[in-house]
Parts: C-alpha cells; structure tokens; sequence
C-alpha cells in the first residue's frame, strides 16, 4: 500500500495523522562490507510462537525468537485490524524474512544470520521501550550481531 | 534506539510519510500492501530483490539520514480474475438468534474444511492458533456472546482477548481456504469475499455491535477498535 492513495479511508487519513517519535540524536553507526555483516531481525509484527500468549494490547514487551522455530509455529499476535495477513498466510517471509536471509548468508552475500531475531508490537511508543533495546541489544551482543533489520507491518 | 547501542540498522518503511518524520538512520520505503513489507507471498526473487535494496543501504555512508525508495511495485495488488471464491453455503439473510448464527456459522465452517486442510498442505502451516479453540468450538463461543454472556478461554486473560483472538482465527481459517487452489487472489478479493459474503464475515459484525453496547470496558473498545476495519462496516 503503501502508497498513500492506497489505503482506504479512514485508514489513511489515520495513518497520516498518527503521532510518530522524534529522537534528539541521530546515530549512525558503520560496519565491514555486507559479506560480513551478521544479521538480525526485528519485527513489529508481535509475532508469537503457537502455545504462547498474544502480545497484549499496547505491551513494550520484546519477545525472542530462536531462528529453530518451525515457519509452522510462528503466529502474528498484532492488534491492528488494517494491516493485510493474507500474504504471511502464505509466506511467513513477506514478515518475517527469515529463509531469504539464510539463502544470502549460504551465498555469501551476507556474513551470518542471528540465531536469535526479535518481536515486538508495532504501534507502541518508543518512548517506553528503553528497556526492551537493551534487552535486545544485551542478546545481540552475546550473539556477535552487528546489523539489524527493522521490518514492519 | 538499537542504533544508539551500537548496531547498524535499516528499516523497511511502509508508510513514507511517516519515516520521513521519524527519520531512521536508514530506511527503504516500499509499495508493498501494510502487512506485506518484503512484498509477494511465494514470491522469493521479489522478496530477494527487496531485502538486497534494504541490506545494501548497511554499508552506505552517506547518513544519517538515508531514505531510499524501492523502484519495483509487487504485483500483488492486482485482482485475479481466474479466482473462484469458496462456494456460498450460508443463509443470504443474517439470522435472528445466538443459535441461529451457531448453526449458520458452523455449517460454513463445515463446508469450508477440506480446503482449509489443502492450504496447510499446499503452505505447509496454518496461521490459526490464536484463540486457543478448535474450529468446531467457535460456533458456540461466538454465540455465546452473541447471547449477552462473557465467556472466557483459560489461556486469555480476558473475554475481551479470547473474541479478538477467535475473530483472528476465523479469519485466518478463511483466508487460507481462498488460498487454497490455483492462482492466488489478492487481498482484496479475500477481503470482499470474507465481509460481503460469507456468514462469519456479517458474524463479525454482529459481534462488534454487541461488544460495541457491552459493559465490559476491554470488549467495548475490542469491539469499536480492534475487530471490523471501518471501511468494511455497512
């Protein structure tokens, strides 16, 4: 959609006026070359491993995600009733591009994929979030990752 | 904020206006569907392409900030006029009781059942799993609040919780059964299908206006936020 014209009203005039952050610094952080770039994932899909409880409305929780989960037991928990499924129905990657990121690390393209990604639930402010980038941060340094990708819903 | 603890990150933005006020170090802004950001289900060159254009933009340095747009639509938003939506079984006028609707609904379910089970062998999973409930349970439980009552799941921790995760689940059961055979429709085929066609569609929203008038605080904004987007309400 995500052309503006898209989206069906109401939709888009909320989408438009939906209060976004603004942060007081901008970090930019370099890197080797792709080819050793270890990466992970972080999703705003509020994805949830089958048997495990939704995210709850509005939660700055993070949940991990061990990259062993089967594509079968990997469920979308997101409270927004305007985002599209039928394509993660199909495909888990259209979300979550978990066997595309695995092709390009095989290839060489990439350095290495993170043996564990993130979820969290999009729409929550990220002011209350500090302690979930730490978390996150705490595993992806355990992990050795250096480069992250933000995919969203 | 990962960029502030040391990592190098990029975004895949689906709404432009929105990263070009939140300004992430780096971002690829794309034409995909919400829901859809490295595009086309089953389509694994695009969604290569995609995540290439997002990877690349790890290396650059020319930031903060980066907002590239991707240069190729998903051919995904067009209809597809081959497909066929499930045959209609449901009565064509809304029943007028909780019971009625239980036996309307799980009469569709019913029918829709052998090609809910050939989606899961053609996508080797089903995305239903939500509510905690078998299909054959929904019926009775959507009826129930149809009824007045507040029933709850023991793994939800609320019946505002357990409604909004049975209304995921109906509608990841029909969306996989239109998936099931030959080319795939687009979203918005399913979309029409679902809530102008079928008998769990109108269910849906017969239930959000119960939740909509309901005591419970947590069901009344389950029900006036979360449960029909507003451009499918009649």
């Amino acid at each position: 959609m995500a052309r503006l014209e898209d989206i069906p009203q109401p939709s888009r005039d909320a989408v438009v006026a939906a209060p976004c952050p603004t942060f007081e610094t901008q970090p930019f952080v370099g890197g080797p070359p792709l080819a050793q770039r270890r990466v992970a994932i972080v999703s705003s899909a509020a994805l949830i491993r089958r048997g495990d409880k939704p995210f709850p409305f509005g939660s700055a929780e993070c949940r991990f995600l061990p990259a062993s989960i089967p594509a079968g037991d990997i469920l979308t928990s997101h409270v927004s009733i305007n985002f599209d499924r039928a394509g993660f129905q199909r495909d888990l990657n259209v979300v979550y591009p978990i066997d595309r990121l695995r092709e390009l690390a095989a290839e060489g393209v990439i350095g290495g994929v993170a043996e564990t990604h993130f979820t969290v639930m999009g729409s929550t402010d990220p002011a209350g979030m500090t302690a979930t980038a730490d978390q996150i941060a705490g595993q992806l340094r355990q992990e050795r990752i250096d480069s992250i990708l933000l995919s969203p819903v | 904020m990962l960029e502030e603890r040391g990592f190098s990150t990029v975004a895949i933005a689906s709404v432009r206006p929105q990263a070009e006020k939140t300004r992430p170090p780096r971002a690829l802004w794309t034409t995909s569907q919400l829901g859809r950001p490295l595009g086309e289900p089953g389509d694994a060159m695009f969604q290569r392409r995609v995540l290439l254009a997002a990877l690349s933009l790890l290396v650059r340095t020319d930031g903060p900030v980066i907002l590239e747009d991707f240069n190729e639509d998903p051919p995904g938003w067009l209809d597809t006029p081959r497909w066929r939506a499930p045959a209609q079984v449901g009565p064509t006028d809304p029943p007028e009781t909780p019971g009625a609707w239980a036996v309307a609904f799980g009469a569709e379910l019913s029918s829709l059942m052998p090609l809910w089970r050939a989606a899961q062998a053609r996508c080797g999973r089903t995305t239903v799993g939500l509510s905690f409930q078998a299909p054959a349970a929904w019926p009775e439980f959507a009826a129930r609040f149809l009824a007045g009552e507040l029933p709850a799941v023991p793994e939800l921790d609320t019946p505002a919780l357990a409604l909004r995760m049975l209304s995921d689940d109906i509608k990841a059961l029909y969306g996989e059964a239109a998936q099931a055979e030959g080319s795939a429709p687009s979203a918005r085929q399913i979309d029409t299908w679902f809530w102008r066609q079928t008998v769990a569609g109108r269910l849906l929203i017969a239930l959000r206006a119960v939740a909509m008038v309901s005591e419970n605080n947590a069901l009344k904004t389950v029900g006036g936020r979360f449960f029909v987007p507003a451009y499918w309400l009649p």
